[in-house]
């Protein structure tokens, strides 16, 4: 059998498979739509919170009013107690309420330095962010003035006591997805476990079924072709499949959900061959390790939210436990997640990513021996029965 | 009629037995996956982040101020290097998460009362690093900056209260309600463990019936009498293990870590049952499409596999777009999370829990079709 006849019967293996085409291009089609959903309207803003005003003075109307300008809260209640605001904050009716003192005018003139409350729900860690975000913008802001007029009373001219109010000032610059967008954050890692899963899948049902059959004395084009000739065409089918779906999803969907990129073209489509490869390498070598058409998807769904946990982007790497981590670069979908994040948002040379490129060389050696092996293997012990 | 029920009912836990495959799917798989996770998590509070240094000033108050920001839990001066480009290729390169750049002259420009800018530059790529230390390094800026300005004050007014007043005339007091251990870690287990949770649910029962018609015996155990006693029966012995696998994982969250609940565990534990009994209609709905077990499974996967991302616990539903939210009613773990969260935080009681607990209910019709797919098939 030549190397163009076992491709063509791998072909038609492949895609005559109801379950293995349902993952590799439904799945893959379907999630790149659904993921980005939830995050759509990107940041967390106009969260609804309740007032209490215990002071009722122009200085907190001004703060009121400061914290109903910021984009994160929108002031739907005003409370006479805080006891009301608690009730309404546990019907759900407001996600955080903000309490101004009594005599918070006063305590200001008298230099007392009053304290203004701010209690959200913070079961939704966002939210909790968001609405303390915005009080401390008005907070802040309202304090800032005061200062400048505490300053002006004592005889100081505006110029410089719009500079001395402080000794120095922080001068933050947000690097990269600079509006803290939920889509930047989570959908380009998340896009990559996809890729990773769903050809994993893909590769497990195939690898699986032509087990499977070969133990119920079906051999197909298995017989005649040579074991390297079918790994060969195991990496065109599907490398060639996921080359055009990564375009999509780097390309297509990106440009759709409105994702930065900045990475060049010719790296990122190094770096990302070498991903797919790397992924292909290690599909066939666990595919060659299941015995059922069904084994593959339960395993690799169930690696799908450790892995995606265990990268670093959602929770800091440091605060990962060793083990964790070690054993997370089993996966391409780790040193992957990483290399594109740096390349593609934050715009990283090529340098930046070479440990990460060469962590999924190495899979790509590791994997493609251990899978010749045991396909190899597996068709040796047939053969003898 | 019940003797069939106790018939499927035996007969699924002789299968269990005889099948390693089976039995850890509701044993060791779904304790190792909640296992894992929660060793990943366990840390709950993140410390010493990497950030980089560029101290163009190399004096007395630049050092004052590095070492305040070093002495900081939360950050770990790493690097420190010459020029601010080396400094952003190590935030590229992940290697560090923030830069804080210290500008040349900045001793003499706060003696000079010109007020010089301390730079700092965060990997916002992820937000939750950048937000701890964006709140860190704000915080011990500030304050370092307060501190010079004490002094300053203390020597004109000679009164303490008033110069901290001058600082900050109006100061800020944050509570966070309910979830009163501002921890992480609990706040993600809380949704990541049922999320694994569904995934086993579904894929367990789609192996059980699966494997029965993979090996045609369909009709051998069917046998044409019963078929809903026997749909019921199959499925009993895992709507068991996952009760007790859901109550294992409630235990964790509110029992071990001193979580304060402030609801109706039975609430909760029924609402669990009727989740449980949901994702077992939607899995049978979803084999019932083809009968196919390899198929099935794929689309379980298509199915659960995003469900964390709905939940509302990471991003807020008030945000969400609408194919967001149509997606997020139709997983039945969505309205579990809501009450599971409403019993812990606000112990509301049951009857306005009571909408939330029929939509769980309404999954169950999903069995009408299946019922009538199964009897469709098996009299052919």
């Amino acid at each position: 059998m030549n190397f163009f006849e076992v491709l063509v019967q791998e072909a038609k293996l492949i895609f005559t498979d109801v379950a293995i085409v349902l993952t590799i291009v439904g799945g893959v089609v379907f999630y790149s739509f659904l993921y980005p959903q939830p995050y759509e309207k990107e940041s967390v803003s106009g969260l609804s919170v309740s007032v209490v005003d215990l002071d009722k003075s122009d200085v907190s109307r001004d703060i009121i009013y400061k914290l109903n300008t910021t984009p994160q809260v929108d002031i739907t209640r005003q409370d006479m107690s805080e006891r009301d605001a608690k009730e309404a904050l546990e019907a759900t009716l407001v996600k955080a309420i903000v309490i101004i003192p009594a005599h918070f005018k006063r305590d200001i003139a008298l230099g007392k330095s009053p304290t203004i409350a701010v209690g959200a729900d913070s079961s939704y860690f966002l939210i909790y962010g968001a609405v303390l975000e915005g009080a401390m913008k008005s907070v802040l802001t309202a304090s800032v003035k005061l200062k400048v007029a505490n300053l002006l009373k004592a005889n100081i001219p505006l110029s410089s006591a719009k500079d001395a109010y402080t000794p120095y000032a922080i001068n933050a610059i947000n690097l990269f997805n600079k509006n803290n967008s939920y889509t930047e954050y989570v959908v380009p890692a998340v896009f990559i476990l996809i890729l990773q899963q769903t050809l994993l899948i893909g590769l497990g049902i195939l690898g699986g079924g032509v087990n499977e059959r070969r133990t119920r004395g079906e051999y197909l084009h298995f017989k005649e072709a040579k074991t390297y000739q079918v790994m060969l065409s195991r990496y065109l089918i599907f490398g060639t499949l996921f080359f055009v779906h990564m375009l999509f999803y780097f390309g297509f969907s990106y440009e759709l959900f409105g994702i930065v990129h900045v990475a060049k073209m010719s790296e990122l489509l190094t770096f990302g061959t070498v991903f797919i490869t790397a992924v292909i390498a290690f599909g066939l070598f666990l595919g060659a390790l299941f015995s059922s058409r069904e084994i593959a998807t339960p395993v690799i769904l169930f690696s799908s939210l450790p892995l995606v946990f265990s990268v670093g982007f959602i929770w800091p790497i440091e605060a990962i436990p060793d083990l964790v981590r070690y054993l997370s670069y089993i996966s391409p979908s780790t040193p992957a997640i990483k290399g594109f994040l740096e390349l593609n948002q934050m715009g990283a040379d090529f340098n930046a990513v070479l440990p990460s490129y060469t962590i999924l060389l190495t899979q790509i050696v590791v994997y493609t021996i251990l899978g010749y092996y045991f396909i190899n293997k597996n068709r040796k012990t047939n053969e003898q029965i | 009629m019940l003797n069939a029920l106790n018939f499927a009912f035996l007969n699924e836990l002789r299968e269990i037995k005889n099948s390693w495959y089976k039995l850890f799917l509701i044993t060791l798989l779904p304790i190792f996956s909640f296992a894992f996770l929660i060793f990943t998590f366990h840390n709950g509070v993140a410390y010493k982040l990497p950030i980089v240094i560029v101290d163009k000033d190399k004096s007395d108050f630049s050092k004052k101020l590095l070492f305040n920001i070093d002495a900081t839990a939360t950050v770990d001066i790493k690097y420190r290097v010459d020029s601010t480009k080396e400094a952003l290729w190590l935030i590229k390169a992940s290697k560090a998460y923030a830069l804080v750049e210290i500008p040349s002259d900045f001793k003499r420009d706060i003696l000079l009362q010109t007020q010089p800018k301390v730079t700092v530059m965060l990997n916002t790529q992820y937000i939750l690093v950048g937000k701890i230390i964006k709140g860190a390094l704000f915080e011990v800026i500030a304050n370092s900056a307060g501190e010079i300005e004490y002094v300053k004050n203390l020597v004109k007014t000679q009164n303490s209260t008033e110069s901290i007043a001058k600082i900050s005339p109006i100061s800020l007091q944050t509570t966070p309600f309910f979830n009163t251990y501002k921890n992480y870690f609990l706040f993600l287990m809380s949704a990541l463990l049922p999320s694994v949770w569904q995934i086993f649910i579904v894929i367990t029962t789609l192996v059980s019936f699966g494997t029965l018609f993979k090996a045609k015996k369909e009709k051998e155990f069917f046998g044409g009498e019963y078929i809903k006693m026997k749909i019921i029966g199959k499925l009993l012995p895992y709507t068991v293990a996952y009760m007790l696998l859901g109550l294992l994982f409630l235990f964790f969250i509110y029992g071990t870590k001193g979580w304060i609940f402030e609801g109706s565990f039975a609430v909760v534990i029924f609402a669990m049952f009727l989740t449980v009994i949901a994702y077992q209609a939607v899995a049978l709905f979803l084999f019932v499409t083809g009968f196919d077990y390899a198929r099935s499974l794929s689309l379980g996967a298509v199915y659960t596999a995003p469900a964390f991302a709905f939940l509302g616990v990471t991003f807020p539903t008030s945000s969400m777009n609408n194919i967001a939210l149509f997606w997020r009613d139709l997983l039945p773990i969505a309205h579990y999370m809501e009450i599971q969260i409403s019993q812990a935080n606000y112990g509301v009681d049951i009857f306005m829990e009571s909408s939330r607990l029929l939509t769980l209910a309404a999954f169950s019709l999903l069995f009408i079709p299946v019922f009538i797919m199964f009897h469709k098939r098996l009299q052919k």
